[in-house]
């Protein structure tokens, strides 16, 4: 489903990615670890086709990043669900507005925006804060939302970049153990992390390993 | 459908939650709209007023006391079909004595005794033909005629018209140029803040798989609203104008306003234009 070949993809003074050669099978559990400047960041969103690799190519599905236009790159996100450290949640609209806009992006039609956007938000147990603003929410309740927005348009995969990053430990296990049903349910889900200590909670889940740029282990 | 709707909706709120700098230009549309919808009327009305300066423009043709009745009877036909004549009249020395005793109250038959007055013609120009070019060109043909003595009319007075016709002109192009593009700017400045003060939406939109013309086009109704609303507000006011005058001082200045739904439609659809023309080039300078 997801393949990088030879992928090079640096900035100024060779920060960035290498040489990676991997591929990610569907319905796969990924996590991605290794230090920070490692190269994590760079690797999702080249997934995403925010960046585009100097050398080699990424397929996602048919989308080659290679030979992909402009206007299909937005086709491509709707099938890549996104998640962040940070959550990016708009913070003038209420949680029903947050995931419901994924949905006008998509062009569905009111009636079907509705009832996806509840379904998905009891899945990620938010079915009482629908109407809450993102600053009323805590900051696990807020990644939920944003887990519902990426998840609400059924993405082939989900990518969460530091997810846990800013929870305590309490909470970081919850979510983990949320993107573990999704999982279940079909989704591939990859986790970028520096919190070692949550790859043991998904039994089976494969792991990439980076430094500098490149993989140095990969299960 | 769904997804207009969305799209207007984003606009509308857009256009409520960017505040000063939407008022700001909402205002100054208005202003501007005013000034060209009060320019364009006052021109109108200046050179219509002109134009009926123009319509009692006479040209006499003067013919020679030694010509003779035949000649002036085929140079009659001539006139006659000439198509840059409106209309022709004919001036006997009978009727010119008459009309020297209209104007200058005294018989030319008491001063002299004979009749000293030649006969002439009296033509107005159709009204294309009013201008000096034409006018010129027209009296070099008729003055070389042998039996017409002189032609005479107003030149200068026709200069002086022509050169305030072009003053008033350009002068409302002038102020309808300058108007149309600050306004175009000033929308344009409001939508660029708009999109600073949202960049957390364009860049969210990006990630959700939002198309181009999805991110942009909020941006481009509001600035269109922009455009809209104030020249609504500049109609309305315009519109009050008129009532005033037309009903309570049209007493006093003998003049009154007549203007057609039509004008009012323009002021908006430039309003309008002014508002989309603006918008479309924040968001294509910011937004690509
Ligand atoms: N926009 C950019 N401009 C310049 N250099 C960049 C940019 N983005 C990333 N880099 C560099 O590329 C390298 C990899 O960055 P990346 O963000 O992928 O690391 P990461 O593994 O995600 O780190 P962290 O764990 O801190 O998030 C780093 O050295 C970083 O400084
Ligand atoms: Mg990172």
């Amino acid at each position: 489903m997801i393949s990088f070949i030879n992928v090079k993809c640096t900035f100024r003074k060779n920060a960035g990615v290498k040489k990676l050669n991997f591929s990610i099978d569907d319905g796969e559990f990924v996590f991605l670890t290794g230090p920070s400047g490692a190269g994590k960041s760079t690797l999702l969103r080249l997934i995403y086709m925010d960046l585009f690799p100097e050398k080699g190519k990424v397929l996602i599905r048919d989308y080659d990043s290679s030979s992909i236009k402009d206007r299909d790159i937005p086709l491509l996100r709707r099938k890549v669900g996104m998640i962040f450290q940070d959550y990016q949640l708009l913070k003038d609209r209420d949680v029903y507005q947050n995931v419901a806009l994924a949905l006008y992006a998509s062009h569905y039609k009111t009636r079907e925006i509705k009832s996806r956007v509840y379904s998905v938000l009891n899945q990620v147990g938010l079915g009482h804060r629908v109407h809450h603003k993102p600053t009323e929410l805590s900051g696990g309740e807020q990644q939920r939302v944003a887990i519902a927005r990426a998840l609400v348009k059924e993405p082939i995969v989900l990518l969460a970049d530091e997810p846990t990053g800013n929870l305590d430990p309490r909470v970081s296990v919850e979510l983990i153990n949320l993107l573990n049903k999704i999982n279940k349910k079909g989704t591939a889900v990859i986790v970028a992390t520096h919190n070692y200590s949550l790859i043991p909670r998904v039994p089976g889940a494969r792991l990439i390993q980076m430094n500098e740029g490149e993989v140095t282990s990969i299960t | 459908m769904t997804i207009l709707w969305f799209l207007f909706k984003e606009g509308f709120k857009g256009l409520i939650r960017s505040k000063y700098s939407g008022v700001f230009s909402i205002f100054i549309i208005t202003i501007s709209i005013m000034i060209v919808g009060l320019g364009y009327v006052a021109a109108r009305d200046t050179l219509f007023m002109v134009e009926n300066i123009k319509a009692q423009f006479d040209v006499d043709i003067f013919i020679k006391q030694t010509a003779a009745n035949d000649d002036i009877a085929s140079f009659e036909k001539k006139l006659a079909q000439m198509e840059e004549i409106e209309h022709l009249g004919y001036i006997s020395p009978e009727d010119a004595a008459v009309k020297f005793k209209k104007e200058f109250g005294e018989d030319i038959f008491d001063i002299l005794d004979y009749n000293p007055l030649p006969p002439s013609f009296t033509i107005r120009l159709k009204p294309i033909y009013r201008n000096l070019i034409s006018v010129e060109a027209i009296a070099n043909i008729l003055q070389s005629d042998p039996i017409v003595d002189e032609v005479k009319y107003r030149k200068n007075f026709l200069i002086i018209l022509e050169k305030y016709q072009r003053i008033i002109l350009f002068s409302v192009l002038g102020i309808f140029v300058v108007l149309t593009v600050i306004s175009i700017a000033l929308t344009s400045n409001s939508i660029k803040m708009t999109i600073f003060a949202r960049r957390d939406i364009i860049s969210t939109m990006k990630l959700i798989g939002a198309t181009d013309l999805f991110v942009k086009t909020p941006f481009v109704i509001e600035g269109t609203l922009e455009g809209g609303i104030g020249a609504l507000l500049a109609s309305l006011i315009i519109y009050s104008f008129f009532y005033l005058q037309n009903t309570y001082l049209q007493s006093f200045f003998d003049y009154r306003v007549v203007v057609s739904y039509r004008f009012y439609i323009g002021l908006i659809v430039l309003g309008t234009f002014m508002g989309l023309v603006g918008s479309r080039r924040a968001v294509k300078k910011f937004l690509d």
